[in-house]
C-alpha cells in the first residue's frame, strides 16, 4: 500500500496524539480545497457515489447517537413505564430524581470547578512552554501528557489508591485523578492557539509599543487564545463533570459524585427513576456539549 | 505547528518554571502511583521480588478469556466504526450545508457523554424493559431486539462511543483527500468502490491508523459502558474492579492493570505509528 499524495502532510497532523489536537484543529485546509464554494456548485446536486454513501452512513450514524437522547427524557417523564409507554405522563420521577442528586450535583459541580482551577494553573504555563521554548525533554512532556489517554482511568484510580491509601478519605485523589484525566484535552486545545503567529505577531507588535509582559498578557494573549480557553473550560468541566472511571476507586462515600449515584440507579433502581436522573445530568452536559461544538466549529485550535 | 525564536535555548530557567507545576503533577499523579502498582504487582508475600502473578494471570482461564473477549470486543467495535465513520466523516467536512452541520454535531455531542450513561442508553433502548421491545410488543405482539445484556449490546455500546472519537480523527484529515483526485478517478470510470480502494483509503492511511489506535485503546480501557451492560461477560477493566472490591487482592488487580495499561499503551503507540510515513524517523 502506498500513501497518497496528501499523506505525509496528514500524517505529522494525525499521528499518535491527543484526540483533541486532532478535534479542535479544524481540517488543515490546503489552499486548492474549493470546500466553501463547493456546495454552490450545481453538479453537486445530483450527488456521486462518495458523497451519497458518506451521507447515508453520517445520517445512520447520527440516528445511533441521537434517538437515545429522547428516549430517556420519554421514558423519565412517563408514569409506569412497565404498563407501556401509554400508560401517561407525570414529572413526578424527575422531582424526586431531583432531590435524592441535588447533593451529588454540588458535589460533581464543586470537584469539577477545582479541576478547571488546578488544570488552568498547571495547564495554562505548560502549554506556553510547549507552545514557544524548544528546551531538552519537550518532545518527552509532549508524550508523556498523552499518556492518561493511554493508560485507562480504572488503572489510574488503582494506581492512586494503591501509592496514597491515607489520602482517600480526604477526597484529594478524586480531584487528583480528575486534574490528570482532563489536562492532556486542556493542553491539546491551549497549546496550538499559543503558538499561533498570528498572535505572537500582535504580541510583539504591544511591545515594541512599550506594553509589559503583564500588560500584553491580560490584553493581548488572552483575548487573542479566548476561544481555544474557553473551549477548554468547557471540555475539561464537561469531563470530570462526567467522570466514572477514574472516580470509581477514589471517591468517598460522604462526597459521592453525580457519575456514581447515576451508576448505582442503573444497577438497581427502576427504570423511570434512573432516566429522570440521567436527565438531569445531561441537561448539565449536553449545552455545553453544543456549545463546545459551536466553538470547534469556530477555529478552536487556531484562533 | 510551533516554532521557538532563536534565543530559546538561553532561557532554560524560564521554562524549567513554567514546565514545573505539570512536571510535579506528572510525578505525584502519574508516574508514582504507576511505580507503586507495579512494584506491588511483583511483591512477593515474603518481601521480594517474583513474577508468579503474572505468569498465572496469564495461563488461568478466566483471565485468558477475559483478555481474548476485551480484544474481540474492541476490534470488532474499532472495525464497524472505521467503516461508517470514513465515508461518514469525509462527507461532513465537504458538506458545509445546515444538513451537514447538524449531523456533525450529533456524531460529535457523545463524546462529552461518560461510559456509564452510553451504557444506560443501550439498556433504555434495547434492555429487558426498553423502549423498542416494549414498543414491538405493542405493535406486533412479539418483544424484538432485546439485547442489552448480550454480546450484541456491549459491542452496540462500544460503536456508540467509537464513533465520534473516530469521525473526529477522520473530519481533522479529511483534507488529504483531494476533491480533485476524486473527481479524476470518477471521470475515468472509476466506481464508488474503486474511488474509495484506491484514492480515499490511501490518502486517509494515517488517519485511519491513529484513530484506530485511538479507538482500540479506548475500547481496551473502558470500564462505564461494560459495568453498566455487562452480566456475567467480563471485559479486562471489570476484573480488575472485581479483583479489588470483591476480591480485595490488591496485588492482583495491579498486575492485571499494568498489564491492561501496557497493552493500551503499546497499541496506541504501535498502531498510530503504521500509519507514518516511512521516511519520517524515530522520534528522538
Amino acid at each position: 500500500m502506498t500513501a497518497g499524495p496528501g499523506a505525509p502532510a496528514a500524517a505529522r497532523d494525525s499521528a499518535p496524539s491527543l484526540p483533541d489536537d486532532v478535534v479542535r484543529a479544524p481540517a488543515p485546509t490546503s489552499p486548492t480545497r474549493p470546500s466553501a464554494r463547493r456546495r454552490r456548485r450545481p453538479e453537486q446536486v445530483p450527488l456521486d457515489g462518495v458523497t451519497r454513501v458518506g451521507r447515508a452512513f453520517a445520517i445512520g450514524a447520527a440516528v445511533l447517537t441521537l434517538v437515545p437522547i429522547p428516549l430517556v427524557l420519554l421514558v423519565a417523564l412517563s408514569a409506569s413505564w412497565r404498563e407501556g409507554p401509554f400508560a401517561g405522563l407525570t414529572t413526578q420521577w424527575l422531582v424526586e430524581a431531583w432531590t435524592r442528586v441535588q447533593g451529588n450535583l454540588g458535589v460533581s459541580v464543586r470537584v469539577a470547578v477545582l479541576v478547571l482551577v488546578l488544570d488552568l494553573l498547571i495547564g495554562f504555563p505548560a502549554a506556553w512552554l510547549i507552545a514557544r521554548h524548544r528546551f531538552p525533554g519537550r518532545r518527552l512532556l509532549q508524550a508523556v501528557s498523552t499518556v492518561p489517554i493511554a493508560v485507562p482511568g480504572i488503572a489510574i484510580g488503582l494506581g492512586l489508591i494503591l501509592a496514597y491509601p491515607t489520602l482517600r478519605p480526604s477526597g484529594v485523589l478524586m480531584v487528583a485523578g480528575h486534574v490528570l484525566y482532563t489536562l492532556p484535552f486542556l493542553l491539546g486545545a491551549l497549546t496550538p492557539a499559543l503558538g499561533d503567529p498570528a498572535v505572537r505577531v500582535q504580541e510583539s507588535v504591544a511591545a515594541t509599543l512599550g506594553a509589559g509582559p503583564v500588560r500584553r498578557l491580560l490584553t493581548v494573549t488572552l483575548p487573542g487564545v479566548r476561544g481555544a480557553l474557553l473551549a477548554a473550560t468547557l471540555m475539561v468541566l464537561t469531563l470530570s463533570f462526567g467522570e466514572f472511571n477514574v472516580a470509581f476507586f477514589l471517591f468517598t462515600p460522604t462526597q459521592q459524585p453525580l457519575p456514581v449515584v447515576l451508576y448505582d440507579g442503573y444497577l438497581t433502581g427502576r427504570l423511570e427513576a434512573a432516566a429522570a436522573a440521567t436527565v438531569l445530568f445531561l441537561a448539565c452536559v449536553v449545552p455545553a456539549a453544543l456549545a463546545l461544538e459551536r466553538l470547534g466549529g469556530a477555529k478552536v485550535g487556531q484562533a | 505547528m510551533t516554532s521557538a525564536g532563536p534565543r530559546a535555548g538561553r532561557r532554560l530557567p524560564r521554562a524549567a518554571a513554567l514546565g514545573a507545576p505539570l512536571g510535579a503533577l506528572l510525578l505525584v499523579v502519574l508516574v508514582w502511583p504507576l511505580v507503586t502498582m507495579a512494584l506491588r504487582s511483583v511483591s512477593a508475600p515474603d518481601g521480594g521480588v517474583h513474577l508468579g502473578r503474572y505468569v498465572e494471570v496469564l495461563t488461568s482461564g478466566r483471565y485468558a478469556e477475559s483478555l481474548v473477549f476485551t480484544a474481540v470486543l474492541a476490534l470488532a467495535s474499532t472495525v464497524l466504526a472505521l467503516v461508517i465513520c470514513v465515508p461518514a466523516g469525509l462527507y461532513l467536512e465537504r458538506d458545509r450545508t445546515r444538513t451537514g452541520r447538524g449531523l456533525a454535531v450529533a456524531m460529535t455531542v457523545p463524546l462529552s457523554l461518560p461510559g456509564i450513561v452510553i451504557g444506560f442508553f443501550i439498556i433504555l433502548t434495547v434492555g429487558n424493559t426498553g423502549v423498542v421491545p416494549t414498543l414491538t410488543e405493542a405493535v406486533t405482539g412479539e418483544r424484538m431486539l432485546q439485547i442489552s445484556y448480550t454480546w450484541a449490546g456491549l459491542l452496540l455500546g462500544y460503536l456508540y462511543f467509537q464513533i465520534p472519537r473516530v469521525v473526529l480523527v477522520v473530519r481533522g484529515a479529511a483534507g488529504a483527500v483531494r476533491p480533485e483526485a476524486v473527481d479524476v478517478a470518477r471521470s475515468l470510470g472509476a466506481s464508488t468502490a474503486t474511488v474509495y480502494r484506491r484514492v480515499v483509503l490511501p490518502a486517509l492511511r494515517p488517519a485511519i491508523a491513529s484513530s484506530a489506535a485511538l479507538a482500540l485503546a479506548t475500547a481496551f480501557g473502558a470500564f462505564g459502558t461494560a459495568a453498566t451492560l455487562s452480566r456475567g461477560i467480563r471485559v479486562v477493566p471489570l476484573e480488575v474492579a472485581s479483583a479489588f472490591t470483591d476480591a480485595f487482592q490488591p496485588e492482583l488487580a495491579a498486575t492485571l492493570s499494568v498489564l491492561l495499561a501496557v497493552l493500551t499503551t503499546v497499541i496506541l503507540v504501535g498502531v498510530g505509528r503504521l500509519g507514518e510515513a516511512r521516511v519520517q524517523g524515530r522520534p528522538a
